[in-house]
């Protein structure tokens, strides 16, 4: 910017539509603008520059911000009647601003809690010296299904419970902040933020490298360091543990772990052998010694926690007590966000430091002590009521959590009866007036009610706190509106300095020293997803190719009962393919799947390899709706076959020569053999109708080559070209070879000279078809062949996947 | 009395399990006050590739045991010398009900033997209000905790039927109790629920019973099983005062402790994920021999 933008800004700044326009409510305090309207300091520059960039200009860079989210495939799934669904990341463009001098205050405050947290997650697991000298209600702990007992008297391998922690905060009447929730279980959301930065900076870059905004990736590269220093590599490993897909935050464990380079793994995954938790992968079990898990700790372990979770790890718990095993963060450390725990807080923090917290909770009480209980009833208007032993936030729980005042006279009389009756279920929590943050809502900006996450991680040489986080904002002005569940927004938190910040990213300096990492090991069941991707992407491309070389035949006959579509569809129908559909349901059916598969995997996938695959989806459902048979199906066909080679090309060219690669092209070449083998035997038997070898060739995309390589054509020639031609690309002989090359490479597919067993059977397969003539091929041993090739994903699957 | 207690578990798998791993509490300990043990030993067949013994939070024996090869049944097979000696039932000291909240709240302690681990609704007990309205009349026809405890015991011997057929493993208090049918851990369990639906704290005892009838008196019921009954606090003074509900009776000396839990989930014989698609079916023989 040059002075003199400063200036035209400057006076603009005197009849701002977008300040004049803005409506703080009264008696709640506001982000951008003071009681009088004017706005704060550090609001000044950002309003001024997108005042000066014009409605027009910001609509189109917010625009640009969502299809950059559209994009990276950022989403949130949401649960509600109809199910879980994916929705689109709810980002709000204007970042909220926080002055970092007021942000090293927060930092302080929140390391000093996380610190009071790990001694009390430490003494309850331990020594209970706060329940023995009443600072802590034995019961209130006893009765929490948070209070995993198969973990007392367990001290964690490195000494500490808490490595990773969040907490929400919310700004009152007073200008202060108070901690409405703390997150120290499996805390969500720092992908997110790192998301919202890169899509917030999308259309505001140019303010953003004007405004000194403290940058995240330094908090990112001190926690991965520290999750790699706790490991121990190269004997063992950190990993990230995640519910799976079906997790309303999968996207960001996926994110995070491909942002970090660290393993995603399920709990299927994971193995515990002897007393150590181990990884399955291609080359057999390996130790991993640092798990970040981001699923609640009763679902880790079915031997010792909830026996009905599908999603763990049976011995889990015993790795744990043996030592071998790190938690981020510590099984049990969830019943520290036991509401009712909150009420305690300010008499053990006392206790253990001396003073009150800098940073203090939302005023609590726990009405299984009297006189708290006495204060709620007599507050009962002014205050939340909820379940004692909830760990959710005030905000979220919007069905068990209640406003006082805001109940009818029925309502309020059975919940005063029912504190009265049994106290120890419930919390009261005086409710507050959370000041508001702009928001465009059209081309307006207006205040809404917003909170604050902010992220701690454990490093050697202490916390480090995000320098940001991320906000949620509400969609109406109700307090409790701003869960993401319920329509909130979700923006960016900009700490803004007044000196130029550090440029820092996740890469460590070269000066540094030049280090080439372990290549990572490839857990089976990615390994597996991978190979049945490969496979269910050509399968789709196979069965394309068929049913348009059906339709053109359809498109030109409108003959239906031409024996050569008649022998077609038999041909297809064993496989459940019902060519007299346009867009089948098993076309359909085996894109779904290769999403799935890859769904599966996520973290292994550049956006780009995902947005392409989704497309295809999308494009095969719409297709189903519209696409006749004949012509139109001809087309549609043509399209799809376009971006399967699209998506193709993409893996080709972008995808490290990694193992993960081996088993997709695996995949894919098996398939392509077994479909390719079976296909050429059907058309060229003996009894096949007129038309069947033509059709092959066009099946076999190899209409060209034909032609400028044989005089004439013949079961043979076609044989010849399409199952033992080695440079044929489409050819059966074509895809052992890669096979062949591809499965050699495996781990341990030539230990010590010995073959294994998958290898030896293609080496088998190969070489039976590299001595073969044209005449040996019949439809029998087309077959036969076909067979052999599938059997080669049982001695894989035994081998890598078991 | 001095026991000779053999316990063999066998499973059949309908299709070979493997890469399993199972907790397994079986075996009796020495408890002051209740029993001493002389000899104990768990043994698996096939032998598992892992094994290893601890005590979990409660003090209980837990055998952990995994099988990396696969295996279409499975044998578990327990023996033990224990001898048992229970303190005379005394004179009633345990406070009236409307008491015991307070006595609970000066226990500061999360020991496994504080009665607060024992209040809340568990796995297989939820604080069911019928149950609850059952529990309440042996409150007004006694005043004392031990009292109202003694009562709803037998209540339960007096109003249940024993019928091995009407429940599973898998039965829930609230189940049993809307039948009024079950076995020793489904007794066990309701009137685990309605005393804690009282608040009065409540636990389940895993064990076995000495089932050879004296003379002129009826059989006991609980042969050739494993047993379970129920503990009470009964105050700070009475402490933990036993009952078997199933028998309508206090525990004896003919009872042999294996451990304590909220509820059956804690003290499961055997507990573990197999990974087999098939059914499984088991068996099991028990041993109660008076020994000299």
């Amino acid at each position: 910017m040059t002075r003199g933008n400063h200036i035209k800004a400057k006076r603009k700044l005197a009849s701002s539509p977008l300040l004049d326009s803005y409506r703080p409510i009264p008696g709640v305090l506001d982000e951008m603008v003071d009681a009088q309207g004017q706005p704060r300091p550090i609001w000044k520059r950002f309003i001024s520059v997108i005042e000066e960039l014009g409605a027009d200009e910001l609509q189109a860079r917010f625009a640009r911000a969502d299809q950059y989210l559209r994009d990276s495939g950022v989403y949130y799934r949401v649960y509600d009647r109809d199910g879980a669904s994916e929705r689109e990341w709810p980002l709000a463009h204007v970042p909220l601003l926080v002055d970092d001098t007021e942000w090293a205050a927060i930092s302080a405050g929140l390391t000093e809690r996380a610190d009071l947290f790990e001694a009390i997650c430490a003494d309850i697991y331990g020594a209970n010296r706060l329940v023995a000298d009443g600072l802590l209600p034995a019961g209130l702990i006893a009765s929490s299904p948070e209070y995993l007992r198969p973990l007392v008297g367990v001290t964690p391998v490195g000494g500490h419970f808490l490595h990773f922690c969040a907490f929400d905060l919310g700004r009152g009447p007073d200008g202060g902040w108070w901690v409405l929730g703390d997150r120290m279980q499996a805390p969500s959301g720092a992908g997110f933020a790192l998301e919202n930065r890169v899509a917030t900076t999308r259309a505001l870059s140019d303010i953003y490298g004007e405004m000194h905004v403290h940058r995240l990736a330094g908090f990112f590269r001190r926690f991965r360091d520290a999750l790699t220093s706790m490991a121990g590599e190269p004997a063992g490993r950190p990993a990230i543990l995640t519910p799976g897909p079906l997790n309303e935050t999968y996207y960001e464990h996926a994110y995070i772990a491909r942002y970090l380079g660290v393993m995603l793994l399920e709990g299927e995954d994971l193995t515990v052998t002897n007393g150590k938790l181990m990884v399955r992968t291609v080359s057999g079990l390996k130790p991993i010694t640092v798990l970040w898990r981001r699923l609640d700790a009763a679902f880790a372990d079915p031997l010792e926690l909830r026996p009905d979770s599908r999603i763990g790890t049976p011995g889990l718990t015993e790795a744990i007590r043996a030592g071998s095993v790190t938690m981020v963060n510590a099984l049990g450390s969830g019943i520290l966000e036991t509401r009712a725990m909150t009420a305690f807080l300010p008499g053990v923090a006392q206790a253990l430091t001396g003073k009150p917290l800098d940073l203090p909770s939302v005023a609590t009480w726990w009405c299984g002590r009297e006189t708290d209980r006495q204060t709620v009833l007599a507050n009962f208007d002014r205050m939340m009521i909820g379940p004692a032993l909830s760990t959710r936030l005030p905000f979220e729980d919007d069905n068990t959590t209640v406003l006082g005042s805001s109940l009818d006279s029925d309502a309020r009389a059975s919940l005063i009866r029912r504190i009265k009756a049994d106290g120890a279920a419930f919390v009261g929590q005086e409710a507050v007036t959370l000041a508001t943050a702009p928001v465009f809502v059209g081309r307006t900006l207006e205040p809404r009610p917003a909170s604050l996450r902010v992220y701690l991680a454990r490093t050697p040489d202490g916390w480090a706190v995000m320098p940001g986080g991320f906000a949620r904002i509400g969609f109406s002005l109700d307090n409790t509106a701003i869960a993401m569940q319920r329509g909130g927004q979700a923006a960016d938190v900009w700490v803004v300095s007044d000196k130029p910040v550090k440029q820092e990213s996740l890469l460590p300096n070269e000066r540094d020293g030049f280090k080439r990492n372990l290549p990572g090991t490839l857990p089976s069941r990615a390994a597996e997803n991978l190979m049945w991707l490969g496979r269910y992407i050509e399968r789709s491309e196979d069965t394309a190719r068929i049913l348009r070389a059906y339709h053109a035949r359809l498109a030109e006959t409108s003959d239906p009962d031409m024996p050569l579509l008649a022998d077609i569809r038999d041909y297809l129908e064993p496989y459940g393919i019902d060519a007299e559909a346009a867009i089948p349901d098993a076309l359909i059916g085996s894109l779904d799947s290769a999403v799935f598969s890859a769904g599966q995997i996520r973290d292994r996938f550049s956006p780009d390899g995902w947005l392409a695959l989704r497309d295809l989806s999308k494009t095969v459902h719409r297709f189903a709706t519209q696409v006749h048979p004949g012509d139109d199906a001809t087309r549609a066909m043509t399209v799809l076959l376009r971006k399967i080679a699209g998506f193709s090309g993409l893996l080709g060219e972008n995808m490290y020569r990694f193992t993960g690669w081996r088993f997709l092209e695996i995949g894919r070449r098996l398939e392509r053999g077994i479909q390719m083998a079976r296909s050429l035997a059907w058309l060229t038997r003996d009894d096949a109708p007129d038309g069947a070898l033509d059709m092959m060739l066009e099946i076999g995309d190899s209409v060209m080559t034909h032609r400028r390589q044989y005089a004439y054509a013949g079961r043979r020639s076609l044989v010849d070209l399409l199952a033992l031609d080695p440079l044929n690309p489409r050819s059966v002989f074509f895809q052992l070879d890669r096979l062949k090359h591809e499965i050699s490479h495996l781990p341990e597919a030539g230990e010590r000279g010995h073959l294994s067993p998958a290898a030896k059977d293609v080496l088998r397969i190969h070489t039976g078809l590299a001595t073969d003539e044209p005449g040996d091929l019949s439809p029998e041993a087309l077959n036969a062949l076909g067979d052999d090739i599938a059997g080669l994903y049982t001695s894989l699957a035994k081998a890598y996947f078991a | 009395m001095l026991y000779d207690i053999r316990l063999q578990l066998h499973y059949d798998y309908d299709r070979a399990a493997g890469g399993s791993r199972h907790h397994v509490h079986v075996a009796p300990q020495t408890i002051p006050n209740v029993q001493r043990v002389i000899a104990s030993s768990v043994s698996f067949g096939p032998t598992p590739s892992e094994r290893s013994d601890f005590l979990d939070f409660f003090g209980n024996a837990v055998t952990s045991v995994a099988f990396r090869s696969a295996y279409d049944e499975l044998d578990i097979r327990m023996s033990a010398r224990v001898s048992v000696s229970r303190p005379e039932t005394g004179l009633d000291v345990s406070p009236k009900l409307a008491d015991l909240g307070g006595e609970i709240a000066t226990v500061r302690s999360l020991a496994p033997d504080a009665p607060h681990h024992f209040l809340a609704a568990s796995d297989f007990v939820d604080l069911d209000p019928a149950i609850t309205d059952y529990a309440r009349d042996s409150f007004s026809a006694a005043s004392s905790v031990t009292g109202i405890a003694n009562d709803l015991c037998d209540r339960i011997y007096a109003d249940f039927t024993y019928d091995g057929e009407a429940t599973t493993v898998a039965t829930k208090a609230a189940d049993a109790f809307a039948i009024r049918r079950g076995v020793c851990q489904d007794f066990s369990h309701v009137m685990i629920a309605g005393l804690r639906g009282l608040g009065i704290p409540a636990g389940y005892v895993s064990g076995f019973l000495r089932t050879i009838p004296p003379p002129g008196k009826e059989r006991l019921e609980g042969a050739d099983a494993m047993h379970a009954w129920v503990k009470v606090w009964c105050g700070q003074q009475a402490g933990w005062q036993e009952f078997d509900p199933t028998n309508g009776m206090r525990a004896s000396n003919d009872h042999i402790t294996v451990g304590y839990g909220r509820d059956y989930s804690d003290v499961a014989p055997i507990v573990g994920v197999l990974k087999t698609t098939g059914s499984q079916t088991g068996e099991q023989a028990v041993d109660v021999v008076p020994v000299g």
